[in-house]
């Protein structure tokens, strides 16, 4: 692995002597980062997780600080890659939109009946909170719980969903 | 106690049937699962729990977690959900519990010994995340050896998930007819006038009915029988002269009433507005902290404001225009069916499918709405982000790209616009084309009857048919957007009744007891709080301050320290513990006596719009000229003011004079001064100004604290030499206390860290 690819967290460059990071699953289930002779119990934040969510991971420690930034997952070893590109799945989580079933507008708040990936779920979101059109041209809602729903191709859906969805989309 | 009881169920209610309403989860822990996990815990009480809904696939699922005295238990749904496979751990075994917050969903890892594996993963939603909190929070406390438990499972768990969307919309019990027969109530006590003006608009109805029948009446017996020589021309004239003035008549009675109906029906309508106003005011007055911090400003000024006026129009004509078109159109039917049935099912029959038109053209523009309204408001973030940052587009020579990007939006918004434009101005000659084709169709009957093929049909009867056909236009545009007026005005509704139906968090006792004179002695036993749920901001704070002690309140952000002083105001109503003023439990207190004796000197102090002078007495409106001039010269106010062109006269506040923040500050002093408090709160008072200023100030506030028992929170620790006694707050709880001096001598102690840090930065 090239060092580049690694940055450690500013205070710790020199209370830590450089050397490759590594990633790995412990029994406890939590992700350990090991870089030279710290190693952390970390959890993984997207930097970019719309315009670049395969690059650019901060790994965290259970102070919020930030341990390691991993510019690309590709230059860690096969191993550390498959457990950070695991934990990134469950970071980078939200739901997947394949279905609208209903959107309602009541007192202040709209209602959406929609199908996930993950399955049936029906959420709000505030009249004026619009959804967010994503650099690669998806949708992103979110409900007044702070939830996030992923329309990953709106034109991709059925005509039902469309019809529910057009005046959001541009 | 029993009130106190009542409204949380009541909420708990409320908060239930959101969760069963809004999401796709129970409103509480299953039952039966409930009595297995208490069977294995051998009988010990679920004290918390909270729904994991997502498995390890990230997929959604029913996993329940659940917290007793010396046990959690995690329970997944086996077989369908018709078995439950329920995994406890003893709480012993826990040692650490840790959250990985992730975009959508979040990881809660339940740690035994290190190197063990994990006691349990949870992964839930944001929408669980309270929920987990506050089992975070209990758990975390216990591992600190402090037992914190929830009044209520089931609640805090409702709570907990419907709490987002209870803050997000106005949502009063009752649906939409409900809401709609309580507004209507608001009429009742000018009933007298309701009776008149509908009485003037069912006149209005009635008598428009009339001058196509007499134009009917006067073809058929007058004209016809005239021209065919049946009748003298004299007694002709005379019946014709009579219809004329008939007609007169009726269009006279019908502009009269309708005057009364107008006047009435406005008048009336802008007195319910007025009604509903001062009550929404009066009881947003009463609606303590907690309900302004969850609900935005400008939707609360939006009730007050937009929405009683929106009623005022439903009340004043939305509810007759609505019910005298229903009139209207049984009945042009009934006279039209009777006066021709054939022809008259040719006019009535397409009624329904012509309002029916105009809601589906309703609903259609709504949708275009939609998308103008989403458009606009990108148009606007553009000039809110750009007008107050000009500054900065300037420095960086973006204004060429800011333009464009106007530009691009401006264009959007006009798109849509036209879109708008497009449908209505197809939609209405279409739907009058259609009631053309419906005047056509009584045409192509009555002809070959008015020429002798078929029933008889008179030309009177045609000619009044064919006048009472352009009347139906006004009713079905009416319905058509009935829903729409009803939609709307529950809308408002819901908003105006959210608020008088909010119940003030803070209330007097059944009988208040006044303390006269309060001498200032504020006694803290052991005061638990928090703002929602079961996390504590405060765990057990005591202390006992004297009358007359300066008490320095300092420690790190988030720590507690305006939470005590908020208490100590009750704004809001301690959670655990009692405070006492001179010895009596300040829930005993009747409020509004008490907070007469309180002060505040706030960081940014806040002077209404209004004279300088009204700003000084504002706590004390009958202070004499005397007294004011005293106040300021002792808050080191007065030469300032002089200064002023309109001295004490000058306007300030929103849209008044603006004073620089030491002024303001200063006048804030002045105000309290007047006050004369007995307990005094200074929050940062000095915090934002110049040292010249701050130098005023604190000479201010010395003449101000004098005499009085004093809570002054301030970063700058130099502020707070003449303390009587420092308390030290971190993490809710006093940490330290004594004066200066003895906090300073201790050597590890987190004020002599303090303290140093801030000599060092100076």
């Amino acid at each position: 692995m090239e060092t580049t690819a690694v940055r450690r967290r500013e205070s710790d460059e020199d209370a830590t002597p450089a050397g490759a990071l590594t990633l790995e699953r412990r029994a406890d289930g939590r992700l350990w980062a090991v870089l030279g002779e710290v190693e952390r119990a970390v959890w993984v934040r997207r930097c970019f997780p719309w315009s670049e969510p395969a690059r650019f991971v901060s790994l965290r420690d259970d102070e919020e600080r930030e341990f390691a930034l991993v510019r690309d997952p590709a230059d860690l070893a096969p191993a550390s890659r498959r457990v950070l590109e695991e934990a990134m799945v469950a970071a980078g989580f939200v739901f997947e939109i394949i279905r609208v079933i209903v959107i309602e507008e009541e007192v202040e708040i709209r209602h959406w009946r929609v199908d996930t990936r993950q399955g049936a779920r029906s959420f709000q979101t505030r009249l004026d909170a619009w959804p967010r059109l994503l650099p690669h041209g998806g949708l992103l809602i979110r409900d007044v719980a702070g939830d996030l729903y992923h329309v990953a191709d709106p034109a991709a859906l059925d005509r039902q969903s469309r019809a529910l969805l057009w005046a959001f989309v541009d | 106690m029993d009130t106190e009881r009542h409204k949380l169920h009541n909420l708990h209610n409320l908060d239930s049937e959101i969760v069963a309403r809004y999401t796709d989860q129970p409103p509480r822990l299953p039952a039966e699962l409930r009595r297995l996990i208490e069977a294995s815990w051998h009988g010990a009480p679920v004290q918390l729990y909270a729904l994991a809904d997502l498995d390890h696939a990230l997929r959604l699922t029913h996993v329940w977690v659940a917290l007793g005295p010396g046990h959690l238990s995690v329970a997944r749904p086996v077989d369908g959900g018709a078995r439950w496979e329920i995994d406890s751990v003893e709480r012993a075994r826990i040692q650490a519990v840790r959250e990985a917050p992730g975009l959508s969903a979040s990881t809660l890892t339940i740690l035994g010994r290190p190197g063990d594996p994990p006691l349990a993963v949870l992964r839930y939603s944001h929408r669980q995340r309270r929920a987990y909190e506050n089992l975070k929070f209990v758990l975390e406390e216990a591992l600190e050896g402090r037992a914190v438990t929830a009044p209520d499972a089931d609640q805090e768990y409702v709570a907990s998930v419907a709490g987002p969307i209870r803050d997000a919309q106005a949502l009063v019990s009752g649906r939409q007819v409900a809401v709609i027969r309580r507004l209507l109530g608001y009429l009742t006590p000018y009933r007298r006038r309701l009776t008149l003006g509908m009485a003037a608009a069912t006149l209005i109805t009635l008598v428009s009915l009339v001058p196509p029948y007499l134009a009917g009446y006067v073809i058929d017996r007058v004209v016809r029988p005239a021209q065919e020589g049946r009748l003298d021309t004299g007694h002709a004239a005379t019946i014709a002269w009579l219809a004329v003035g008939a007609m007169a008549l009726v269009y006279l009675v019908r502009q009269a009433a309708a005057l009364l109906r107008l006047r009435l029906m406005a008048v009336l309508g802008e007195w319910v507005a007025r009604d509903l106003r001062a009550e929404l005011y009066e009881h947003l007055q009463r609606l303590s902290l907690a309900f302004f911090s969850r609900k935005r400003t400008g939707s609360l000024i939006t009730r007050v404001s937009a929405d009683t006026d929106r009623l005022w129009e439903f009340l004043a004509f939305g509810v007759v225009d609505v019910s005298l078109s229903l009139v209207m159109l049984a009945g042009l039917g009934a006279v039209l069916v009777s006066l021709d049935w054939r022809l008259g099912l040719v006019m009535t029959l397409p009624v329904p499918l012509f309002c029916w038109a105009i809601y589906r053209h309703g609903e259609a523009l709504n949708r275009v709405f939609l998308r103008v309204w989403r458009k606009w408001s990108r148009l606007t973030d553009v000039l809110s982000d750009t007008m107050p940052g000009i500054r900065v587009v300037k420095a960086f020579n973006q204004e060429a790209r800011e333009v464009a990007r106007f530009d691009g939006h401006n264009d959007d918004v006009t798109d849509e616009i036209n879109r708008l434009h497009g449908l209505w101005t197809t939609f209405w000659p279409l739907l009058m084309l259609a009631v053309h084709a419906t005047t056509l169709g009584v045409w192509v009957l009555a002809v070959p009857r008015l020429l002798g093929v078929g029933p008889a049909l008179s030309g009177g009867t045609f000619v009044s048919f064919l006048l009472y056909t352009t009347m139906f236009v006004g009713p079905i545009e009416v319905i058509g957007q009935m829903a729409r007026t009803m939609q709307r005005a529950t809308t408002s509704a819901h908003r105006v009744f959210e608020v008088l139906d909010t119940e003030p968090e803070v209330t007097d006792a059944p009988r208040p007891v006044r303390l006269e004179p309060v001498r200032g002695r504020v006694t803290f036993e052991n005061v638990t709080f928090a703002y929602d749920g079961v996390r504590q901001v405060l765990r057990g704070v005591s202390f006992d301050v004297a009358p007359g002690e300066l008490i320095g309140l300092v420690g790190p952000s988030g720590g507690g320290k305006t939470t005590i002083v908020n208490l100590i105001a009750r704004f809001y109503d301690v959670t655990g513990g009692a405070i006492r003023i001179d010895g009596v439990d300040l829930r005993r207190l009747e409020t509004g006596h008490y907070r007469r004796q309180i002060g505040m000197v706030l960081q940014d102090p806040y002077l209404f719009h209004g004279t300088v002078l009204e700003n000084i007495r504002y706590g004390l409106p009958a202070a004499s000229l005397e007294q004011a001039v005293a106040a300021a010269r002792a808050a080191n106010a007065h030469d300032f003011i002089c200064k002023l062109q309109h001295g004490y006269d000058t306007v300030v506040g929103e849209r008044g004079h603006t004073l620089s923040g030491g002024e303001r500050q200063r006048v804030s002093i002045a105000r309290a001064i007047l006050h004369d408090p007995r307990v005094l709160i200074l929050d940062e008072a000095t915090s934002s100004v110049d040292t010249e200023t701050e130098r005023e100030i604190q000479e201010a506030l010395e003449r101000l604290i004098a005499g009085r028992t004093v809570f002054a929170i301030a970063h700058r620790l130099s502020t707070l030499r003449k303390a009587s006694r420092l308390f030290v707050i971190a993490d809710g709880r006093v940490v330290e206390s004594g004066t200066h001096a003895e906090l300073v001598a201790k050597p590890d102690g987190k004020y002599r860290r303090l303290y140093e840090m801030q000599v060092e930065l100076a």
